[in-house]
């Protein structure tokens, strides 16, 4: 039994990096089949709480974490947890799409092939994965093909497919479409609504009318603080905070 | 709900962990390497140097092995070493320089590529080949030359361990100026400067450390280098003199190995401990140019 | 400008001028002169036969399998160690101090002049571990010789790996075992290949370290392990037992022109695949 309804969730979750205070105690529930949008300007720490959520920024040097996140109700920072399998069950995707230099075909079964999955398989996800992707019409004639010939919007509807090969529950997008053009970003937003269906979805965004068309929350970051957290409509209608009302007009950031 | 978070951790930290300490250890295998190395050089030629007495081994102008009353003086064999040394970095020094200019600034873009193979492949050349062909080119014309009975000499090492360092200070010099920023270059042009005065004002100046660290691995090949001087040198215990047979440490030691008792083995490795130090210190140097070079690039 | 100016900017172009040209030409000359003293030499009979005063052949068959010996034997000791060596320098070792020095060893090493080596390797090798003068000395010995430009090309190789495949991986909740398995290793392969090349054109090229290691047998092998730990002369350490007796110097020239033939097969190795690789980004 869930203790809440929320699917992740950070409690007083507070990060330094070196001498730098980056997250100041975030608060912030994650419900499921939802789309969490964070917006803020940049170094708001908007990425860094992403990455807080399936412990990437474990690799950094001297990184210091303190408080808690919970995925349904364990604390992922529990030093029990095995974070590759947390990885597995949050998945994650990168501002650069980041292929792998191999076939589309072994790019989706990486995870999978990581995972245990029998090779019978194979056929079967990689077929599920790029449809879930909007991919597999473009792509499924040349899967054998170098995931390098693809273009960039490909390429990132690539490494979602990639993501979703290995079934995650959560699936973290840092910025997804800010290295693409317009009309790769505007496939990659549709693919997101028919994502939220299956997956809980967080994304770091710059792009505010991004939050706002695609989001059904949203939270506002401004220097390690969460200023606001809401309904998206209520946070670019009305929002409680002048520094947020500031930053979605546009008078800063 | 699918698997738990907690499962299957151990026994991939543990493969993990064993990995990491093999990697580890691969790593260390180079600094055991050069503890024992530095071990084995003091143990096996410390003692004999001590016996023979330092001042003596050192600065005895002696190198009598095999008499009845031994004398072990190798001041002949490292001055040798230091004038041979010195010599072929005085003629290669400015020769590989003007020749890393010349691949990188001057010569027409066609025959860069011909000439950076060139180079290459005169780095790869085993040692015994350029002493033979010494043996066989070098000496005769010395001696046709300078009008000598025979062409084995101190000359002769010279030239061609110039021809050995050669490669490294052409290529390292080569390198460091295409490191030098465009910009640089650009904007001495542009204030009217000629191409010549760019390049011995602007680039050669801004490109000194990586070209003095190219000199300091000129050095230590040409202290280093033994097979080809053995060929060419004639191998007498001589003090330096042009046009006179030497013996250099490194051909020093070569040459006796085979037939030396116990003591004078030991000598032997006494030559090889003064060397190794030599090149320890070099290395020091090397490091501190690098550094520097590294730091004005970034 | 100036005349003098003009003059002295002349001068110096010249020199330049004539430096490059004058190396070009000292290069050019001497694989000439090799392969013309050299090449004629060579035939069939002189690849297969050994030395046999007997038989009345001065082939160099052995001192091609020894060089195979000790090339193999090398590269299979010194190249998974200097591999692990680069993935641990690059992948898992921050920068503190420890690193610092494992990077000054190592370059250290590469510093390191062969008759030292050949010193260390007698000392340690043949006596030390009472190996004897034998091809497993003379390997062992040039393993640690090798190391630091295997360790040094690989680790340059993994360098270009983009950090963002890393990511990528981590993120699907990859180890970073796993990692270096499934990208990183198979994306440094260029690398690897061109570190063993590099390798190869040393060992061949090597003498001084091996005199007083492997010494100067010249017996055609038996049997694998029996050759191992008998002494074998590699083809440069045979050009100059032939060099220094200073009989005829056309065995000498002939082995000296296979030697240069060599040297031509790894740069031209090491730049197909540096091609190929650029091709393939």
């Amino acid at each position: 039994m869930k203790m809440n309804n929320f699917k992740m969730q950070s409690k007083n979750l507070h990060l330094h990096y070196g001498e730098n205070h980056v997250l100041k105690g975030i608060n912030l529930g994650v419900r499921p089949n939802e789309i969490t949008a964070l917006i803020g300007p940049s170094g708001c720490g908007k990425s860094t709480f992403l990455k807080t959520l399936n412990r990437m920024n474990d690799l950094i040097d001297n990184v210091k974490i303190e408080g808690e996140v919970y995925f349904d109700d364990i604390n992922i920072y529990d030093s029990k947890v095995d974070v590759y399998l947390l990885r597995k069950r949050v998945g994650m995707v990168f501002q650069k799409p980041n292929p792998f230099p191999m076939s589309i075909y072994d790019n989706i079964c990486y995870g999978p092939k990581l995972h245990g999955v029998v090779k019978s398989k194979f056929d079967e996800i990689v077929e599920k994965s790029l449809k879930g992707a909007a991919l597999w019409e473009e792509t499924k004639d040349r899967l054998k093909k170098s995931a390098l010939s693809l273009s960039g919007g490909q390429q990132q509807r690539l490494c979602i497919a990639r993501a979703l090969a290995i079934n995650p529950e959560v699936l973290l997008m840092d910025e997804p479409t800010s290295a693409l053009d317009p009309i790769s970003t505007i496939k990659i937003e549709d693919l997101m609504s028919d994502l939220r269906k299956k997956y809980t979805v967080v994304i770091v965004t710059h792009n505010m009318q991004q939050a706002a068309r695609i989001s059904d929350r949203t939270a506002f970051f401004l220097m390690g603080d969460m200023v606001e957290f809401d309904e998206t409509e209520k946070i670019f209608s009305m929002p409680k905070d002048k520094k947020t009302e500031d930053y979605i007009t546009g008078r800063f950031g | 709900m699918a698997v738990s978070l907690y499962s299957g951790k151990t026994s991939k930290d543990k493969i993990e962990k064993i990995f990491k300490y093999i990697f580890f250890l691969s790593a260390i295998v180079s600094t055991i390497s050069i503890i024992v190395i530095t071990l084995y050089m003091v143990l096996s030629g410390g003692p004999a140097i001590l016996e023979v007495g330092f001042i003596e081994f050192i600065f005895g102008t002696v190198w009598e092995p095999t008499s009845a009353n031994p004398r072990f003086g190798i001041l002949p064999m490292i001055l040798s070493s230091i004038v041979a040394t010195f010599g072929s970095v005085i003629i290669g020094v400015p020769l590989g320089v003007f020749g890393g200019v010349f691949i990188s600034q001057i010569c027409p873009k066609k025959l860069k590529p011909i000439f950076r193979t060139a180079v290459e492949l005169l780095a790869g050349i085993p040692s015994v080949v350029f002493g033979l062909v010494g043996m066989l080119v070098v000496v005769p014309v010395v001696a046709d030359i300078f009008n000598l009975p025979v062409g084995s000499n101190l000359f002769s090492a010279i030239v061609i361990l110039t021809v050995m360092i050669l490669p490294t200070i052409i290529a390292i010099t080569d390198t460091s100026l295409r490191s030098v920023s465009q910009s640089l270059q650009e904007s001495s042009l542009g204030l009217g400067a000629t191409s010549i005065q760019t390049i011995f004002k602007v680039l050669i100046p801004s490109a000194k450390s990586g070209i003095m660290s190219g000199v300091v691995l000129g050095v230590g090949r040409a202290v280093g280098e033994t097979m080809a001087v053995i060929m060419v040198a004639g191998n007498v215990v001589n003090m330096p003199k042009f046009f006179d047979s030497v013996r250099l440490m490194t051909t020093g030691i070569v040459l006796e190995m085979s037939y030396a008792g116990d003591f004078h083995r030991s000598v032997l490795f006494g030559i090889g401990l003064i060397l190794f130090i030599f090149i320890l210190i070099l290395n020091i140097l090397l490091n501190i140019f690098l550094k520097r070079a590294g730091n004005h690039y970034e | 400008m100036n005349k003098k100016f003009r003059l002295f900017d002349f001068f110096l172009k010249s020199l330049i001028w004539i430096s490059g040209i004058f190396i070009f030409t000292v290069l050019i000359s001497i694989i000439f002169f090799v392969f013309y003293k050299g090449l004629p030499s060579i035939s069939w009979n002189f690849l297969i036969t050994a030395p046999s005063e007997l038989d009345g052949t001065i082939g160099i068959l052995p001192m091609i399998i020894n060089t195979v010996y000790i090339i193999v034997i090398t590269l299979v000791i010194s190249t998974p160690i200097g591999i692990f060596s680069a993935i641990y320098l690059n992948e898992y070792a921050g920068k503190n101090k420890l690193v610092k020095i494992i990077e000054f060893t190592t370059e250290t090493l590469a510093g390191i002049p062969s008759i030292i080596y050949g010193l260390f390797g007698f000392a340690f090798f043949v006596v030390g571990l009472k190996l004897g003068y034998s091809i497993l000395s003379g390997a062992l010995t040039l393993t640690i010789m090798i190391l630091p430009t295997i360790i040094r090309t690989v680790q340059e190789a993994l360098k270009t790996v983009p950090n963002m495949y890393r990511e990528g991986a981590l993120g699907l909740g990859a180890t970073k075992l796993h990692i270096i398995r499934t990208i990183l290793v198979p994306s440094s392969i260029p690398g690897i290949l061109t570190a063993i090349i590099l390798s190869i054109g040393r060992i061949v090229g090597e003498s001084a370290a091996l005199i007083f290691t492997a010494g100067l047998g010249y017996s055609l092998p038996s049997g694998f392990f029996e050759h191992v730990k008998s002494t074998g002369a590699t083809l440069t350490v045979q050009l100059y037992q032939y060099a220094i007796r200073g009989e005829s110097l056309e065995i000498p020239f002939a082995i000296a022109s296979i030697l240069v033939i060599i040297v031509l097969i790894v740069n031209i190795a090491t730049k197909v695949i540096a091609k190929s690789f650029n091709k393939e980004r």
